[in-house]
């Protein structure tokens, strides 16, 4: 059996991983799939029931599902999750970047006051950003003394991802100043925009 | 997670430069609240605002008028 973790996983990538692992089996076999919401266990049902293979699907816990799926020797499995993924797992996956401690360029006393302004504003949205990155100038908003720890620790109580560069944090002597979020790499940084719907740059 | 919005007290004022006094002015005597940009449910003056809980509006307000800080409205809304 091969065992998958699409948990955070936006669609299609369930459903690719899926599928990936069902033709490592290279034939009969089980493969169970750890994904994080509704719409990913419904668009794996339809990829199992489009190619006949059996499926259970067990809830365990508020946002975590097991899809474990089995296929026998003679399985044809679709080349591509194209047509499976008619229910979209995450309809928007928006990501907001902030690379600096003001908005803008020009006056930076300004420049600050328009990025508190910003992310208060963000509180106030009826959709919120699933993930906001901090970086170079914008490690001091999430750090000791920032007007807009408030604000942040809001976001995150409602589920909003708030991560920090650490080696920016380290560059500027303020690792030990953070104050909301977690810490996170170049890797993440880069691996949350490129899954991004769309990302904001204040 | 749900949200459920709030009553809130918010302040406009006519110039930035007035909204920066006020801030100073509230910080400096301990007054609550903080600044926000103007909500779009308010079309007033500068675009930066004060926002506090409904019950302050009497210290708050006095507080701009001993100061002669000038404000444009105050206003109740609903807010997250």
């Amino acid at each position: 059996m091969i065992q998958v973790n699409a948990m955070g996983d936006a669609c299609p990538i369930p459903v690719v991983k899926t599928l990936r692992a069902l033709k490592e089996l290279n034939g009969a076999g089980t493969v169970q799939t750890l994904v994080d919401n509704r719409a990913a266990v419904e668009n794996l049902t339809r990829l199992a029931e489009s190619k006949g293979c059996a499926i259970e699907t067990e809830q365990l816990g508020e946002k975590e599902y097991r899809v474990t799926i089995t296929v026998g020797e003679d399985a044809e499995l679709p080349e591509s999750a194209d047509g499976i993924c008619t229910v979209p797992a995450a309809a928007d996956n928006t990501v907001v970047a902030v690379s600096a401690g003001h908005m803008g360029e020009g006056d930076e006393v300004l420049g600050k006051i328009l990025l508190k302004g910003f992310l208060f504003a963000l509180t106030q949205q009826e959709t919120l950003p699933r993930t906001i990155l901090f970086y170079n100038g914008g490690a001091f908003v999430t750090c000791e003394g920032s007007a807009s720890l408030e604000d942040l620790r809001k976001l995150e109580s409602l589920g909003v991802e708030i991560l920090t560069c650490g080696t920016c944090l380290n560059h500027y002597g303020l690792t030990e100043q953070l104050r909301v979020g977690g810490v996170t790499n170049m890797y993440v940084i880069v691996e949350k925009q490129m899954q991004a719907t769309k990302v904001i740059r204040p | 997670m749900t949200r459920q919005k709030k009553p809130a007290l918010v302040i406009t004022f006519h110039a930035t430069s007035q909204a920066m006094a006020a801030e100073e002015l509230f910080r400096r005597a301990g007054l609550p609240g903080r600044m926000i940009p103007v909500p779009s449910q308010i079309a007033a003056g500068c675009g930066l605002a004060w926002k506090a809980l409904p019950q302050e509006r009497d210290a708050l307000c006095t507080a701009l008028d001993t100061a002669a800080v000038g404000h444009s409205g105050c206003f109740l809304l609903e807010m997250y």
